[in-house]
């Protein structure tokens, strides 16, 4: 056991996607994430609706919908938090189950605060440490989210940009192919959204397939390759933004108008 | 295999660094210190009274022994911090990174979550090692005194002590792990602590299964060790204790798969630890580690009783409230049991009152069979019952045991530096430290 990838890809008959971090990169490109039928219900209430979809590797795909939408039950669920009421997960053609999941995708929850009581600096070189992330990735990811002057700090005196952007770094530490952030530029400024968009673009661009949930239209816009949108636990609309732009008639609409026009 | 521990060393720093930041870790220190410290020097001063000290009688030097004079009162402060202090400890750390998301970032983490939670037993056995020093150190400070330590009881009574901490780490863990709140689980805990003093009170009435039930409840258990005795069947039902909280703690954790499966996981772990208990309760191996062999016959004696052959079974006829129960059991069946080979004891008015039923007309009896013959004894002295015991057996009895006797250990002194140890030099050592640790952790740059 603690196999975490390489036998279970062996059987899969897929690349390994990681075991040693530093060499992720130029492994990653042929996992790919299918989504069958997703649904998940509380009570009578479907918080998500035979949701389904496909990543391909090093997009960067954005769940877009209003609070409330089932944004982060779809992510959830595909992470393995919440168990879906019905619904499968693909890598490749084999399912994946719930506990096998963080072998290929990591997911960053929103709201969480982890380890309050300890500085930047100790949760970070953990969790590098735990995956097995080289020192001078650390400190790559630590200068490209600006978290230097942070890294004596405790989490629980940053403020929530600050908090947001180590949250972020804890994600990009980790060697799993996909990565899902729930809300990833919630409390960050304009500035800092930028910024953050940028790096997002770069570790994309070396392959690494990023599920971004987000709720501010135009950051997706401005970040994501395709976009999902949901709304009321369904998905209305997917592709990119072209695609969408089609699809509603509205030649160079902004996605706020294809949103209102698919829902 | 490297990788392994690799992993496991990196989860239990953080799960120390976790811990070193709690503040409940640092004031359940600072209450250990204080407890332990009077707890120590009321021993220290009644013990001196019973050696004669202040003009009284003095006792016979034989009836004076540390273990139960000096050791047990001192580490008894440590049963409190386990029953009142220690739970929340733990609960703070496994409830806390539930509710604040660590939990999750570490499932996503290679190790196995088995690994992670191993990761904060230790981490939690570690702080209660940590937390044993101030009683340790009374134990250094008995013996510079001029105190005697038998090392075999000594070792067997803080044994008992780190099992105690053992059993508490994993029921604490599993009320975490099944809890959505601290709170729940504190209430889990306390109402299990409670629960077993209820069992106590119960058992020591109705007798029964419940009586066998109640030998391992943590009070109980702790008890074996501080007369003196290590049982295997205890150190094995408060290990498997401990370990199968953490296991639940495992397989409760929000993985991912359905609440159906992970009950079904847990209860198959709950099913799996009773099963252990159950085995475990049955070896009967133990040793008398005390000094003065306050557990078992005289060595010529005990020869005698392991070379009977033939089955024994004894019919004892009283009630569980009955004192006179409590007097066999104690002095006599409890050392039967470690050393007759094919012993079976009933207890037919266990489950009556005393006062107000009767078991017959054969109440206040206890019936010795073997090999066909049945004789009968209302006694509960020691040599009477041997003697009944040989006659029924037929074995010969032993000539008198020639070994020397305890020889007990009065001692008329009083530690004039405890009270500075323990009120003023471990209290601070544990807040310069806490300051220390937290210091380390709050350095802000620029």
């Amino acid at each position: 056991m603690g196999s975490y990838g390489r036998p279970y890809c062996r059987q899969l008959d897929v690349v390994p996607p990681f075991g040693d971090a530093r060499v992720i990169i130029s492994r990653v490109h042929e996992i790919t994430l299918r989504v069958d039928n997703l649904s998940r219900r509380h009570g009578a209430f479907w918080a998500l609706r035979d949701a389904s979809f496909a990543t391909s590797p090093g997009e960067i795909l954005g769940l877009i919908g209003p609070n409330g939408s089932g944004k982060t039950t779809l992510v959830e669920c595909v992470a393995g938090i919440q168990s879906p009421t019905s619904g499968k997960i693909f890598v490749g053609e084999k399912e994946i189950p719930p506990e096998r999941r963080k072998e290929f995708l990591y997911l960053v929850p929103d709201g969480i605060r982890p380890w309050p009581d300890q500085t930047v600096m100790t949760v970070l070189r953990f969790i590098a440490a735990l995956h097995r992330n080289s020192a001078n990735a650390l400190e790559r990811i630590v200068q490209e989210l600006a978290l230097t002057p942070l890294m004596h700090s405790r989490l629980v005196e940053l403020s929530k940009g600050e908090h947001r952007r180590v949250m972020l770094g804890i994600g990009l530490l980790t060697p799993q192919p996909i990565l899902v952030l729930d809300e990833p530029f919630d409390g960050l400024d304009f500035r800092q959204t930028r910024d953050v968009i940028a790096v997002l673009r770069r570790h994309a661009q070396g392959g690494r397939t990023l599920f971004l949930s987000i709720h501010q239209l135009p950051d997706a816009e401005r970040i994501c390759d395709r976009l999902l949108l949901l709304n009321a636990g369904r998905i209305v609309g997917d592709g990119t933004l072209p695609q969408l732009q089609q699809t509603t008639g509205l030649g160079s609409g902004m996605l706020e108008d294809i949103f209102m026009a698919l829902t | 295999m490297a990788r392994f521990f690799r992993e496991l060393r990196l989860l239990i720093v953080m799960d120390v660094r976790e811990l070193l930041a709690t503040r409940a870790y640092w004031l359940m220190l600072l209450a250990v210190s204080a407890l332990v410290g009077q707890a120590f020097l009321s021993a220290v001063e009644f013990y001196a009274e019973a050696s004669g000290a202040g003009g009284g009688p003095a006792a016979l030097s034989q009836g004076l022994s540390p273990l139960e004079g000096i050791l047990v009162p001192t580490f008894g402060a440590y049963d409190l911090a386990a029953t009142l202090l220690f739970p929340f400890v733990v609960i703070r750390l496994i409830a806390h990174e539930r509710q604040n998301g660590a939990l999750w970032l570490q499932l996503q983490a290679p190790p196995i979550f088995g690994v992670t939670m191993a990761s904060k037993g230790l981490a939690l056995l570690l702080a209660w090692f940590v937390a044993m020093l101030p009683g340790c150190s009374a134990l250094l400070l008995w013996h510079n005194i001029g105190g005697h330590l038998y090392p075999p009881e000594t070792l067997g009574l803080l044994l008992g002590y780190v099992l105690r901490g053992v059993s508490a780490i994993g029921f604490c863990a599993a009320a975490a792990a099944f809890s959505t709140s601290a709170a729940s689980a504190a209430v889990i805990a306390l109402t299990f602590t409670i629960g077993t003093w209820a069992l106590d009170y119960f058992a020591a009435a109705r007798g029964g299964v419940l009586a066998v039930i109640a030998t391992y409840t943590p009070l109980a258990a702790l008890r074996t060790f501080e007369r003196g005795e290590i049982q295997l069947a205890t150190i094995g039902i408060l290990a498997v204790v401990g370990m199968s909280g953490l296991a639940l703690a495992t397989t409760a954790a929000p993985s991912g798969r359905t609440l159906n499966i992970r009950m079904l996981r847990s209860t198959a772990a709950l099913g799996a630890a009773i099963l252990l208990c159950v085995l475990a309760a049955r070896i009967r191996t133990s040793a008398d580690v005390s000094e003065n062999r306050r557990n078992s016959f005289s060595r010529t004696d005990e020869v005698t009783l392991a070379n009977i052959g033939a089955p024994l079974s004894v019919d004892v006829f009283l009630a569980a409230e009955d004192p006179r129960l409590n007097d066999l059991e104690r002095g006599i069946l409890a050392k039967l049991r470690r050393v007759v080979p094919h012993l079976t004891i009933r207890y037919p008015a266990a489950g009556r009152s005393g006062l107000f039923q009767s078991a017959g007309d054969h109440y206040g009896e206890v019936w010795y069979e073997s090999g066909g013959r049945r004789l009968m004894s209302r006694s509960t002295i020691e040599e009477v019952v041997l003697e009944t015991v040989y006659q029924v057996t037929g074995a010969t009895p032993p000539p008198p045991d020639n070994a020397p006797t305890y020889p007990g250990y009065p001692l008329r002194a009083h530690s004039t530096f405890a009270p500075w140890l323990f009120f003023l030099a471990w209290p601070l050592l544990i807040a310069g430290a806490w300051i220390g640790s937290r210091r380390q952790r709050v350095q802000r740059v620029g």
